[in-house]
């Protein structure tokens, strides 16, 4: 299956970027998630939870989603799962802007743990 | 039949002993160096403190990363934590006996944004069940450089290890009462409770990765599909935890031993309901994962021929999406569900309370707004790390004042909002 | 300490004035308490009292609207009360929307706490549960005692602005706002019971009712666009300068008709949005933002649509109860189907 991983977190650049096709930007969590959801609508599919992770989307700054490159019809319920992800993250104002490096990190980690418990998931990969 | 008896020995303090631990007249005596012992075993672990917690205390364990009853088999197959501390060997059935009161609860600092409140006393004391237990609290520190994946195994596994240590000095105490679970199988309690409605539980179980994870058998529930457990086999510790991020609706390892559902199913089959199985199924984040998993959890709904079933979600946001495609699917096959979930409403109690919804959870019970704010007075012992309580969920920046006092959301308390139902909040 | 002051708001059957044939009354102003009022002062013994009541006739306030409201407002403010009490109104429809009605404006203007209670059916309690504290009753007078029960404690509750519990825990309608509070029995408990409950077809209440979705099956696809006649229609209170019909900023009771007939474009200087709930800068710049006039004319012209329906509906969808919502389409539907329109274009904000 073609896929990209759609991500803000440069651990998830570094550690899949040379298997895996990753579509990297500086941007923030919402972003990430408006990113996707454009995405969806072009005819994307989702392939990975946009709230993956119990880690608040007001505490962690990184977000990666796995979509489907191959472009076809949008998917009715993808696009019910971006948006209600987008009104949910919306819901929890951003707490942290500055962070220590070590709890950044920290962060970066746990969401590259997440989206490659999904990669797992995939089966031509594993 | 299956029939696991469990022995409850009634813990009522627990004290430091220089000589051997022991079970005495209800008294959990430890051994500071026993502990520490078993803990040091493990290269990974390079230092190991212990500290005793007991209910009214001011004292405020944090940040918790499991909470573990100390159990031991007496009689019947296998050991506690299979695939873990025992062999594999299918658990749930003879006798095991139960330090009921007493618990170890483990602290370390895995991530910086680690969290997991318990507090003895005072407003934060209402909110955790385990105020209510005499803790033997283990603080452990990795080796220096050690990989956070590395540092979660280790310590999950000396709570293990330490907590058996401790069941064991039950094995030859008389409890103080038996409490006897018999488990037919679905062809003799068809028979035996022929009109009597067919229950199962559900229980859904977080499996996303790093400190979001859950284990069956020692299997990682994320690599698993949709099975069925008879429910005595959790009082063994079939299934532990290992995951502590948001623990307000996280379950430790002791939730998962007395899970409430099955006890409370148990206490009524025969009765008004025929608790014919349990049902285990995880909550992935690949979404084709999420469609299978939840099509499996309706098929085995009705494979065993259930007329309801009780659904317990683990999470919050990503399970939302798990929860709802369990209760839509099972729904459709004329099974009656009823869901317990929590909610994030915010901290004012107006937004949107989960990530997704549908008609068919039309009954569901809440374990409350984890969003509610609270003000933590302060302790006077902190055993763990007080610095992270700046970070963590339902924390914000600069949220303790010149007073000690924390603000915090009641999502950093350790089972706050339990989702198996095991505490007593709610909301409306 | 003194006692709290409270001021009642009752109708003529309660202040024993007369049935429907004095209903319509004009708001008066009586000192003490008056009816219901003395139940409330007898609980509340020496910590508050109704130091005066408002009676009005339901017809008079509920034909007289406005005027009624600016009446009532005026004497509550002339008592200086620290709690206002309206009703309780049981099943009586009328009297339950002047409640709901005068509390809520009470609440609103004077930023007095408010308390109101009626009987979960009554077309007041769905208008304004979410706006002010009902507090749900028996369907008759005959549960006075009982809504006295209820409202007495928690108005002292609201008067000395003390923590307000779940809605069970204090008994009034859930509001939508979720307050969490301990249970007696576990989650697990919880959960088994309603299943017992849910199995054997008996009444249950869910703890979390699921947000409700009025999903609207789509008509088939208009087949000929280039011969079809289209009208705009919108929740986002486009109106004529000057709101001539004055649709409500929110909470809208009505919906305006205008006339499009050659206009090409909707222009600052004619048109402007009547919308509380968002910034208006934009719509009011052009408001073709809101209802787009200007891109439907140019489809008319270049035959991509038949026609422009001449006339518009609008409506402001700002709080505005969903049963009014539906009142107002179902009756311009009937008109836009008189008038051989064959698709509309509903637009929100």
């Amino acid at each position: 299956m073609k896929f990209v991983i759609v991500t803000n977190n440069p651990k998830v650049r570094d550690e899949l970027g040379e298997e895996f096709e990753v579509d990297f930007a500086d941007i923030t969590f919402r972003e990430v998630l408006c990113k996707v959801r454009d995405m969806i609508y072009s005819g994307h599919k989702l392939l990975t939870h946009p709230l993956s992770g119990s880690v608040k989307p007001n505490e962690t700054p990184y977000k990666s989603v796995l979509v489907a490159k191959n472009t076809g019809k949008m998917d009715m319920q993808d696009a019910s799962i971006i948006e209600n992800s987008i009104i949910t993250a919306d819901k929890f104002s951003v707490k942290f802007p500055e962070m220590p490096d070590s709890v950044r990190e920290d962060f970066q980690l746990i969401d590259t743990t997440l989206i490659k418990s999904a990669l797992m998931s995939i089966p031509e990969i594993f | 039949m299956k029939k696991l008896e469990l022995g409850n020995i009634l813990i009522h303090d627990v004290q430091f002993s220089n000589e051997g631990s022991k079970v005495e007249n209800g008294v959990l005596y430890v051994n500071k160096e026993e502990i520490c012992k078993i803990a040091l075993e493990d290269e990974n672990i390079a230092s190991c403190e212990v500290f005793l917690a007991r209910p009214g205390e001011s004292v405020r364990i944090t940040p918790v990363k499991d909470v573990i009853e100390p159990r031991v088999k007496v009689e019947g197959k296998g050991g506690i934590f299979p695939g873990w501390i025992a062999k594999v060997d299918t658990v749930g059935e003879g006798r095991t006996h139960v330090l009921k009161g007493a618990a170890v609860v483990t602290t370390g600092k895995i991530v910086g944004f680690q969290e997991g409140i318990i507090d003895m006393s005072g407003p934060g004391a209402d909110y955790t069940p385990f105020s209510k237990t005499n803790n033997v609290v283990v603080k452990m520190e990795p080796v220096e450089g050690l990989k956070q994946h590395e540092h979660e195994y280790a310590l999950r596994i000396a709570g293990f290890k330490i907590a058996c240590f401790l069941g064991e000095l039950g094995r030859n105490v008389t409890p103080d009462e038996v409490k006897t679970y018999e488990f037919d199988n679905i062809v003799e309690s068809a028979a035996k409770y022929p009109n009597l409605p067919r229950v199962a539980y559900v229980q859904m179980l977080q499996s996303q990765g790093l400190l979001h994870d859950t284990y069956v058998y020692g299997v990682d529930a994320k690599k698993t599909l949709t099975t069925i457990i008879t429910p005595t086999e959790v009082m063994d510790g079939a299934i532990v935890s290992g995951n502590c991020v948001s623990s307000c609706d996280k379950n430790p390892t002791y939730v998962h031993m007395n899970n409430p559902v099955v006890t409370d199913l148990f206490e009524q089959h025969g009765k008004t309901l025929n608790f014919v199985g349990m049902i285990i199924t995880n909550e992935n984040v690949y979404l084709a994962d999420k469609e299978r998993s939840s099509n499996w959890s309706a098929k085995l709904a009705k494979y065993l021929g259930c007329d309801g079933v009780i659904i317990s979600q683990e999470g919050f946001g990503n399970p939302d999406t798990d929860l709802i495609m369990n209760t839509k699917k099972i729904e459709a096959e004329g099974i009656k569900t009823v869901i317990i979930t929590d909610e994030y409403a915010g901290r004012d109690g107006k937004s949107q309370s989960l990530a997704d919804a549908d008609p068919s959870a039309d009954a569901v019970v809440t374990g409350g707004n984890a969003n509610q704010v609270i003000v933590l007075p302060p302790m006077e012992t902190v055993y763990g790390h007080l610095e992270f309580v700046d970070t963590i969920a339902g924390g914000s920046a600069n949220n303790i004042d010149a007073h000690g006092n924390i603000t915090v959301e009641i999502q950093a308390i350790t089972g706050a909002t339990n989702e198996t139902g095991f505490n007593y909040l709610s909301a409306r | 300490m003194s006692k709290i002051r409270v001021v009642q708001y009752i109708n003529q059957f309660f202040a024993q004035i007369g049935g429907e044939e004095k209903a319509d009354i004009p708001a008066e102003l009586r000192e003490g308490p008056v009816g219901p009022g003395l139940a409330f002062n007898q609980a509340w013994g020496e910590e508050a009292e109704v130091v005066a009541t408002i009676i009005c006739g339901d017809s008079y306030f509920n034909e007289n609207l406005e005027k009624a409201q600016a009446e009532v407002l005026e004497m509550v403010k002339s008592q200086n009360p620290d709690l206002f009490i309206a009703g309780p109104a049981f099943n009586a429809g009328r009297y339950g929307v002047a409640c709901g009605t005068i509390a809520k404006a009470v609440q609103d203007n004077l930023n007095i706490p408010v308390l109101t209670g009626m009987y979960a059916e009554n077309p007041g309690a769905d208008m304004f549960k979410k706006d002010v504290y009902i507090v749900s009753t028996k369907n008759s007078a005959a549960g006075m005692r009982d809504a006295v029960k209820t409202m007495a404690p928690f108005a002292l509750k609201l008067a000395k602005h003390e923590a307000i519990g779940a809605s069970c825990e204090e008994g009034y309608m859930p509001n939508g706002i979720r307050v969490n509070l301990f249970e007696k029995e576990r989650g697990s408990a919880r959960a088994v019971k309603m299943l017992l409950a849910k199995l054997n077809n008996k009444p249950y209440t869910t703890e979390f009712p699921m947000p409700s979705f009025d999903r609207v099956a789509p008509n088939p696809a208009v087949k000929d666009m280039a011969h079809a006649t289209v009208a705009l229609c919108t929740s986002g209170g486009i109106v004529p300068h000057g709101n001539p019909d004055h649709i409500e900023s929110s909470s809208a009771s009505k919906y305006g008709e205008y006339d499009i007939e050659g206009v090409m474009d909707l222009t600052a200087e004619n048109w402007e949005t009547a919308h509380g709930g968002y910034d208006p800068v934009y719509a009011n710049e052009d408001a073709d933002r809101v209802l787009p006039v200007d891109i439907l004319r140019e489809m008319e012209k270049s035959g991509r649509i038949g026609k422009l329906h001449r006339y518009f509906y609008t409506t402001v969808g700002n709080g505005t109860a969903v049963a009014s919502s539906k009142a107002f389409a179902a009756e311009y539907a009937q008109k836009l189907k008189a008038d051989g329109v064959d698709c509309v274009i509903m637009t929100s904000t």
